[in-house]
């Protein structure tokens, strides 16, 4: 019996093949998209798991208040890693990071250098806390000497040309030699230490020494024994802040107590975080590597059921609706003594066909898309074909997806009546469809709603890009890492300033976008206790700085060459004064400095306040920061007059390579570089955009089919219609305003729903758009005009048909 | 007794009053009987057929086939009923248009549940009985509608039903055709004792039958 179906099924799938081609298009898409998003999210909740002892893992984070500035840090004090060991029975080992960043290595001799993104010192445990296995060399030992470091395969293959490399030498930014003491595996790709390339054993950081437990630059992981529980582990956690941080403090702020230090509103607070969650958890802004969040997760995993069911219910209306073909066939195969459950076994059958069908096609459709689909995520998935639980998963769901897409068809399907479609009442067996309309209306509320989404998604990414960030973003290039210039650096900067279409140059590490920086104390002259210390960030700034990057000046002025005194003054910005408790003119003369506990601290001065520019994410509220003039740049930033662009960039180059010869020209422009830190919302605006593409595509399919349907069915009252004298346009109007009904009705239901779940998104920004009744307008708009066109065309094809073929009929 | 209807009557409601489809009709039909019902259109011939087939359900009265209850029964039940005793035959023949003649002929037997080697059997029968061996691969489209109406017959036979219903049997052919198949009946009545009920026009077809129930405004005359 079960042959006979499927030999039915295919037969009459391959008779409709018009109904089949909608109906396994529309599913096999989204099943591609829905297991796209599923690989994604497999490949996102995978991160760190790989590593040996993965569940046993933590990292030390702290959320520290202290002088007006809340810091939340992934990264610890130097000494915390030895204390935690020592105190804690608990901790079985320790290992501790310190990112430097991107570097230049060369191999000793050689003229040129390359650049590794990803450097970083590492405590010797490192190897065997993660259970990293070395392709050469000895793991406990291996980063133990002051100037040694393991390489990753890769890099050792791009300097070495092979991984047998142990003793050979590397040159790191033109200044310090190490030796290779190992060689590792690349790290995963989905694995927080992706893309780190070298490794430098921590003996050679001095820091990494000092019982400095102020400064929070050491990413610290603790690895519990198997029997310990995490919860035992973190409530003692605390006891750190009193036996450490306070006696550490007292030297520098004798009287320091814990109740003072409470009482005056400052705080740390010590928590762990499972090493596999990073990726997805936490919520620090300093990590070693990106990370991703639940929230993205959830919103792709919403978009790809959205899918799933658009596809299924897409399924549904065009069975049903075709349904009208086959209710002869149901009568008939009722007199022949076919029971409820046979038809309903044989509809299911048929589905269960067409959603592997599906399936086939969506594994071809996401094989072709994957490789770029990889390329905006920035992820290597792959179909994971050789597993055995993919494939049952796979079926698993095909088969569940063709059940329920197929049942509501089948169970309808099999209650026609035989005497009524026998004479030919089919329509009348095949119902009002309020069903159907339900579902349209469902699939286009849906649809709308991702409409309204993406709108909203792409204003604020708009607004972001387009709103007055206190600087001017565009036309500045940033030159890196110009160190080894040396000496030359001035003249370079002289040799670029007379090129015709170059307006300012400046040299400062700091610039307005994304980059790792930290706050720092300061006082104001007079203050003689820590509590009313300032957390402002300061930058090592030119005398060329604000006007390079077209940044106001409020109140005083701008650095000035004329003034010797300037060394020592500081330009602050807007959001200090509060701190500071006082207005922009009433700071200018003020004095403040670092040091709090020296007899005589060195003192800056106040010479202006500039007007405040975003230097953080437009998620965050600007913070305080002072800009001083420090000789110590290793990175330029110009501004150019427009212009051919890589004319003047070949032109720097030139400059560059006759005055820095053999080293890598690296530069950005720096709205690129500030556009990436909306990377995420990027990423997330291009896939609301594709897949509110898909299922509006879906919606489509579906009401086309529902249009074919329709016209159908009222081909007899169209011939009558005609008869009496209506016009093909009359007549298309009365087809096509029915579902433009079911879209209104779709359109009132979601716009509510995507006005809140928005502002909901919104939220996450400081700095947001207010969503305006644009937004509906044009939404509603777009969803009415698809509407229109996918079921136009079937409105004027039944139209125009001659009233005489379709009366003839019955 | 084959199957007896008692004060059969059979309704629909519309604005507000009863319109009579079957009204008190009573009939007893003998095993090996060939029964014509006639009468003008709209007189219910066919609702009468469809209430015997089990296919239609009536509003008052009683109906036994073989001595069950057919009123009583549960649709599961009723439908394994007509699936083992009943066989139909449609004017516009009613085959499926994606099957080959062959499988057309086996469908019955599959929803019987009869193992494949029996059906092969039964349907090689069959296609043999009627000549239309070289036709069995064939699609109903590609037959013409004599062809197309054996077919009909052969599948309502080959479950071997104890009734034939016929709703116009012949309507849709030429009178060459017609005779064909009335002949076919006649002979499958004579010989194989086939219960035989069809739904005529023609007076010439209803006299192949051994007796003719006249109906008008859904009563009996």
């Amino acid at each position: 019996m079960f042959k006979n179906y499927i030999k039915i099924a295919w037969r009459s799938l391959k008779k409709q093949a018009f109904f089949t081609f909608l109906n396994t298009f529309g599913l096999a898409i989204g099943m591609a998209g829905a297991l796209m998003i599923s690989l994604y999210i497999n490949d996102e909740l995978s991160y760190d798991k790989m590593f040996a002892d993965a569940d046993r893992i933590y990292r030390i984070d702290a959320d520290i208040k202290f002088g007006g500035a809340e810091i939340k840090a992934a990264e610890s004090a130097p000494p915390m890693a030895g204390a935690l060991k020592r105190d804690y029975s608990q901790v079985e080992s320790t290992v501790r990071f310190r990112t430097l960043g991107s570097m230049y290595v060369k191999k000793v001799g050689s003229e040129t250098s390359s650049k590794e993104d990803r450097v970083t010192y590492a405590d010797s445990t490192f190897f065997e806390f993660f259970g990293i296995d070395l392709l050469v060399g000895n793991s406990k030992s291996a980063l133990t000497g002051t100037n040694s470091l393991v390489l990753t395969k890769t890099a050792a293959e791009k300097y070495f040309g092979s991984t047998d490399v142990l003793g050979q030498d590397l040159l790191l930014d033109n200044s310090d030699t190490y030796t290779v003491t190992g060689v590792i595996d690349d790290m995963p790709k989905n694995s927080y230490f992706n893309e780190y390339s070298v490794f430098l054993a921590m003996a050679g950081n001095v820091g990494s020494r000092e019982e400095l437990w102020g400064s929070n630059n050491y990413f610290t992981f603790v690895k519990l024994i198997p029997e310990a529980r995490v919860e035992d582990f973190q409530a003692p956690l605390q006891g750190m802040l009193e036996r450490y941080m306070l006696p550490w403090a007292q030297k520098y702020f004798p009287g320091m107590t814990a109740e003072s230090f409470a009482a005056s509103g400052n705080y740390i607070r010590y928590h762990t975080i499972a090493f596999t969650d990073i990726h997805l958890h936490s919520d620090r802004s300093s990590e070693m590597n990106a990370t991703s969040s639940m929230q993205n997760i959830y919103i792709l995993s919403f978009i790809g059921l959205f899918l799933i069911i658009l596809a299924s219910v897409n399924f549904m209306n065009l069975s049903t609706a075709h349904s009208l073909k086959r209710a002869k066939e149901v009568g008939v195969r009722k007199t022949l003594g076919s029971n409820k459950m046979n038809l309903i076994f044989q509809f299911l059958t048929e589905s269960g066909l067409i959603a592997f069908i599906s399936l086939i096609a969506a594994l071809l459709i996401t094989m072709i898309t994957l490789p770029f689909f990889n390329g905006f995520t920035g992820k290597s998935i792959a179909i994971p074909f050789s597993q055995p639980l993919f494939w049952l998963l796979l079926f698993a769901a095909t088969i569940l997806l063709g059940f329920f897409s197929g049942c509501y068809p089948a169970f309808f399907m099999s209650r026609f009546n035989p005497v009524k479609t026998l004479k030919g009442g089919a329509s009348e067996s095949v119902g009002n469809g309020r069903v159907r309309n339900a579902l349209v209306i469902f699939q286009f509320s849906i649809s709308v709603f991702l409409i309204v989404s993406t709108l909203v998604v792409f204003q604020q990414l708009n607004y972001i890009q387009s709103k007055d960030l206190g600087f001017t973003k565009d036309q500045v290039l940033l030159i890196n890492e110009i160190s080894p210039l040396g000496s030359k650096t001035n003249a370079f900067k002289e040799e670029i300033l007379k090129m015709g279409n170059v307006e300012n140059v400046t040299l400062s590490n700091f610039y307005p976008t994304p980059s790792w920086r930290s706050d720092t104390s300061f006082f104001q002259e007079g203050t003689k206790s820590q509590e009313n210390a300032i957390q402002m960030q300061t930058w090592d700034v030119d005398m060329d700085y604000l006007k390079t990057l077209e940044m106001d000046v409020v109140a005083g002025r701008d650095f000035n060459k004329q003034y010797a005194s300037d060394s020592t003054a500081i330009i602050i910005n807007e959001a200090t004064l509060p701190i500071l408790n006082v207005t922009a003119q009433e700071a200018l003369g003020m004095r403040i400095s670092e040091e709090i506990d020296m007899e005589n601290p060195s003192y800056y001065t106040i010479i202006g306040v500039v007007k405040d520019f975003h230097f953080k994410s437009l998620r965050e509220n600007i913070g305080a920061l002072g800009l001083h003039v420090e000789n110590n740049a290793e990175n330029m930033a110009v501004r150019l007059s427009g212009g051919d662009y890589s004319k003047s960039i070949a032109e720097i180059e030139n400059i560059w390579n006759t005055m820095a010869p053999g080293q890598p020209f690296d530069y950005q422009f720096m709205d690129e570089a500030f556009y990436s830190t909306y990377n995420s919302e990027q990423k997330l605006s291009q896939i609301f955009f594709i897949f509110t593409i898909l299922s509006i595509f879906i919606a489509c399919l579906g009401l086309f089919g529902l249009a074919a349907f329709n016209a159908e069915k009222r081909t007899k009252e169209i011939g009558v219609r005609k008869v009496l004298g209506a016009t093909v346009s009359q007549i298309s109007y009365r087809l096509t305003v029915d579902f433009l009904k079911l879209v209104g009705v779709a359109i009132l239901i979601s716009l509510p729903l995507g006005w809140f779940a928005m502002n909901k998104w919104l939220e996450d920004f400081s700095y947001r758009i207010e969503i305006g009744f644009g937004v509906f307008v044009l939404a509603a708009v777009l969803a009415i005009m698809v509407a229109i066109v996918t079921v136009s065309y079937q409105s004027i094809k039944a139209a125009i048909v001659n009233p005489v073929k379709s009366l003839r009929s019955d | 007794m084959l199957l007896q209807l008692k004060n059969i009557f059979k309704w629909v409601q519309q604005g507000g009053q009863r319109v009579f489809l079957l009204k008190d009709i009573n009939l007893e039909v003998e095993e090996g009987e060939f029964i014509s019902i006639m009468g003008p259109s709209g007189s219910g011939k066919s609702t009468l057929l469809n209430v015997i087939g089990m296919l239609d359900t009536f509003d008052e009265g009683e109906y036994d086939f073989l001595s069950e209850s057919v009123h009583t029964l549960k649709e599961k039940y009723r439908s394994n009923l007509y699936k083992e005793y009943i066989g139909f035959v449609f004017q516009s023949y009613h085959l499926l248009d994606d099957l080959t003649v062959e499988e057309n002929l086996e469908m019955p037997l599959l929803y019987k549940k009869i193992k494949s080697s029996e059906r092969k059997a039964l349907v090689a029968d069959m296609l043999d009985r009627f000549n239309i061996v070289g036709k069995k691969d064939l699609f109903p489209t590609q037959l013409s509608g004599g062809q197309q109406q054996l077919v009909g017959v052969a599948r309502a036979l080959i479950g071997k039903p104890k009734l034939i219903l016929a709703d116009e049997p012949t309507g849709n052919l030429n009178s060459q055709q017609s005779e064909e198949i009335m002949a076919l009946f006649k002979k499958l009545n004579e010989e194989d004792g086939v219960t035989i009920i069809q739904v005529t026009h023609s007076e010439k077809n209803a006299e192949y039958g051994s007796r003719i129930i006249n109906l008008l405004d859904g009563r009996k005359i």
